[in-house]
């Protein structure tokens, strides 16, 4: 089942089914392949074209959890062939139960932090709106997640006093862009320069395009009119210390 | 195929082998910063040295990638436990696997620490003082300047003012920032280094090509890391470096000396590596835990730990990023992430109310790092993390690194948990303390205010953290450290520690550069030695000659800079 709302161009229409999000029509990494190094470009060739079957998770988990990635990284906008795989990297991760470096003293191990949290979404759900998440509107889908965001679980549940539920939703988060982000598609929507050895840049200063980059097309557009995850001038989570293992360090 | 150490570069072929049976003069245990520079000297001056290494010994061309997810290798991604009031994000956060450890993924800034650095407790009250004194350490810092070697201006203004070898680099957008931001509220700054990042080619090491990718590995091998700098040149010498050995146990005799470290290799099965003297360059977090994982009779808490400070006193710095969105485009992903600062608040101010202090740094985040930090900074999920995103090309991004003082609660300890070896892992705890916090404060509003200074429309910052230091402190007193000036341990006479856990404070300047100067001073000093480490248990003190004749190839003929 699939159910999708669209962000509109402020000028009037949906933006949906689109080839490229963005605001680099035209903009293409993949197309610079040739210039990139073999280990580079088998890396991310095998991103593009193999999508890993699904191991770790049960049909309704990824069910289930496919729901919520479709929520807090939402591809509405993108056509189905363009539509970035985020669930089977992440059940690929979680299948290898390839770890990156630590677990804080709080958390369950990353496998189980997934199947409590699925969980816990799916027992909101049936709480609070008597029906199955993967059936709800996308609205109601938004006021679960929004509570875990806000930290403050909307209705309570006792997995969420047994795993700390911002650390949950900075795991999910944290999988989620690094499955969308590193996908040549998503470079293209943020003009992202991708790759760039051997050839490497020349105009550092300004902003300005290397001769095979674009410039900058920029439109208005809004989230779905009901949507709960615009950008929230206040909606910056309490701080709880750094949560992510790469911050683009010194 | 060749195994290739950049474009140019090939390992030196074929690499020495030592014999099951054979005792060789030195065992050393992880080579990154500090293992690398230690080897290379000590195979040069004619030892026999293996150095064991977890990780593989990387080939940069087939095994390193200009992409962020395929760089996931590079970092020590095995079970750490991490706690405290604000725990430290471990793994690619600050600590390497393989052949050259950290130093292949550090961003290279490479700053002295400034002379006050240690003096902290003398000057400040707070901290501790090191049993050296910069100027003990200066003529190392000008080696491996030369050695690495560093580009920078050749006029750098703060601690003991210097140049540097190699010119500075042009600036990228986020440069420009820190520059602009700084000048309006009359910040003095440097641009274009101090980075371990070469401006003009260096032997068989090409120049940089800036594409941004000096945190996922430099295949241009522009940028240094021991795996291209020391590591061949230890090979050509003699040295034997055995990758996919995870020690797990240094062996120590019934006279109290150590005579071996247990390893376990490629294929999972435990060997024994006998040698004369032990010297362990693990880091902050791996040192401490082998340290423990040796516990013995004689030794129940840990080797070398009778002080009982062995884990403790570990450091990170504050790393707070501040993002900051302008109408104009930067494209922040072009140019090394490190290449522009200003250390003009490193030094303590009496008109603050904390000791200590901070720099500011350019930080070059690429498209995951980057959405990481938009998630924990404005809370961006669902539509509102996608449009964020879009704007990634309008976006700067700049460091706080700030000080945090040494505490005994900071500590590396053993957890109950094991890892795929069977060995118990650290559990990593860090609390924040009120000149911390103060601290951390006062550093975060001033780089936010250089953001609004530098003319961003939107100004977020997110709390983080930056390498890591300490756990087994170098001092004078045997009751509250655990290494001497040298690295020796106190407690066993041919057991030696070489790496960043041996820093009693560190300042607000990256460690890299100084780790590597400790580095080689510790190998003089050995070198000196001589055959004594491997017989006496006397403790000689004497500062040893430094050795201008042990350095790598293409060192000859650099200078430092003086614009006094």
């Amino acid at each position: 089942m699939s159910r999708k709302s669209f962000p509109i161009r402020s000028t009037g229409g949906d933006l949906r089914d689109l080839d490229q999000p963005g605001y680099y029509p035209g903009y293409s990494t993949m197309a610079q392949q040739k210039s990139w190094d073999r280990a580079t470009r088998n890396v991310v060739s095998q991103r593009l074209e193999e999508t890993p079957p699904t191991h770790f998770f049960s049909p309704q988990e990824a069910a289930l959890l496919g729901a919520v990635i479709d929520r807090v990284m939402p591809q509405d906008d993108r056509s189905d062939a363009r539509t970035i795989p985020i669930l089977s990297v992440i059940d690929q991760r979680l299948h290898k139960n390839a770890l990156n470096g630590f677990r804080y003293e709080d958390m369950p191990p990353d496998q189980d932090a997934y199947r409590l949290g699925l969980k816990a979404i799916e027992r909101m759900a049936r709480s609070r709106f008597k029906q199955p998440f993967v059936e709800l509107s996308i609205h109601r889908q938004e006021l679960i997640l929004k509570s875990l965001h806000d930290g403050k679980p909307d209705p309570e549940q006792a997995v969420w006093k047994r795993m700390p539920v911002h650390r949950f939703w900075a795991l999910l988060m944290e999988d989620c862009v690094t499955a969308y982000y590193s996908h040549p598609w998503a470079w293209n929507e943020i003009g992202f320069g991708g790759p760039a050895y051997p050839r490497g840049y020349m105009r550092l200063e300004n902003g300005l395009p290397e001769p095979w980059e674009k410039d900058e097309q920029r439109y208005d557009w809004n989230a779905p009119v009901d949507s709960l995850s615009e950008l929230d001038e206040q909606g910056a989570p309490p701080e709880h210390g750094s949560l992510h293992g790469h911050g683009g360090g010194h | 195929m060749p195994h290739r150490l950049g474009p140019m570069q090939t390992l030196p072929s074929p690499m020495r082998k030592f014999a099951e049976s054979d005792v060789v003069d030195y065992c050393t245990v992880g080579v990154g910063s500090a293992g690398g520079v230690l080897v290379q000297r000590l195979a040069r001056a004619g030892f026999r040295v293996v150095a064991l290494e977890a990780g593989p010994f990387w080939d940069t061309e087939r095994d390193w990638v200009s992409d962020e997810n395929g760089s996931h290798e590079l970092y020590w991604n095995d079970l750490r436990i991490t706690g405290g009031t604000h725990p430290l994000a471990l793994g690619a956060n600050n600590c390497g696997k393989g052949v050259g450890g950290g130093s292949v993924h550090w961003a290279a800034f490479a700053p002295r620490f400034h002379p006050s650095d240690f003096r902290v407790y003398s000057e400040d009250g707070v901290g501790a003082d090191w049993p050296i004194s910069y100027w003990d350490l200066k003529h190392y810092y000008e080696l491996l300047e030369r050695e690495i070697p560093i580009a920078g201006p050749a006029w750098f203004p703060w601690g003991d003012p210097h140049g540097h070898p190699y010119g500075p680099h042009p600036l990228g957008g986020v440069g420009d920032v820190l520059v602009r931001g700084c000048t309006r509220l009359g910040i003095r700054t440097a641009a274009g280094g101090p980075v371990a990042i070469l401006s003009a080619s260096h032997g068989d090491r090409p120049h940089c090509i800036y594409r941004g990718f000096c945190l996922q590995g430099c295949k241009v091998g522009a940028k240094a890391s021991t795996l291209i700098t020391h590591v061949p040149d230890a090979i050509t010498h003699g040295a034997e470096i055995r990758a996919h050995s995870m020690a797990s146990r240094i062996s120590v005799r019934d006279d109290g000396r150590v005579d071996g470290v247990v390893y376990i290799d490629r294929d999972g099965r435990e060997q024994f590596q006998k040698s004369r003297a032990v010297i362990v360059s693990g880091y902050a977090i791996e040192t401490p835990r082998l340290l423990f994982n040796s516990a013995c009779p004689g030794h129940r808490h840990g080797l070398a730990n009778s002080s009982g400070t062995l884990g403790k006193f570990l450091m990170a710095q504050a790393g707070n990023v501040v993002a900051g969105r302008f109408d104009e485009l930067i494209r922040l992903y072009k140019a090394p992430p490190a290449h522009a600062l200003s250390e003009e608040f490193y030094e303590t101010d009496r008109r603050r109310d904390f000791a200590r202090g901070f720099a500011i740094q350019t930080v070059g985040p690429l498209p995951v790092a980057f959405a990481k930090q938009m998630i924990a900074a404005m809370g961006a999920w669902g539509w509102g993390l996608r449009r964020v995103m879009m704007d990634y090309n309008h976006w700067a991004t700049l460091g706080v690194l700030g000080e945090i003082l040494p505490w005994e609660d900071n500590r590396v300890e053993l957890a109950e948990e094991k890892d795929q070896f069977g060995l118990r892992v650290a559990k990593v705890t860090f609390n924040l303390h009120d000149n911390d916090k103060k601290l951390i404060e006062f550093g975060k509003n001033k780089v936010m205010e250089v953001m609004w200074a530098a003319g961003a429309r939107q100004v977020v910052q997110e709390s983080r953290f930056a390498h890591l230091v300490g756990a087994a402190r170098m001092g004078k007193d045997p009751s509250t450290s655990v290494v001497d000036k040298f690295g020796r341990t106190h407690d066993i006479p041919n057991l030696f520690i070489c790496d960043g856990s041996v820093l009693p404070t560190q300042g607000s300047a990256n460690p890299g550069l100084t780790i590597q100067a400790l580095a080689a001073r510790t190998a003089d000093y050995l070198i000196q030695q001589g055959d004594a480490i491997f017989f006496s248990n006397r403790r000689d003190l004497a500062e040893p000659r430094i050795r201008y004749d042990l350095s790598p190839p293409y060192t000859r003929f650099k200078g430092n800079p003086r614009l006094a």
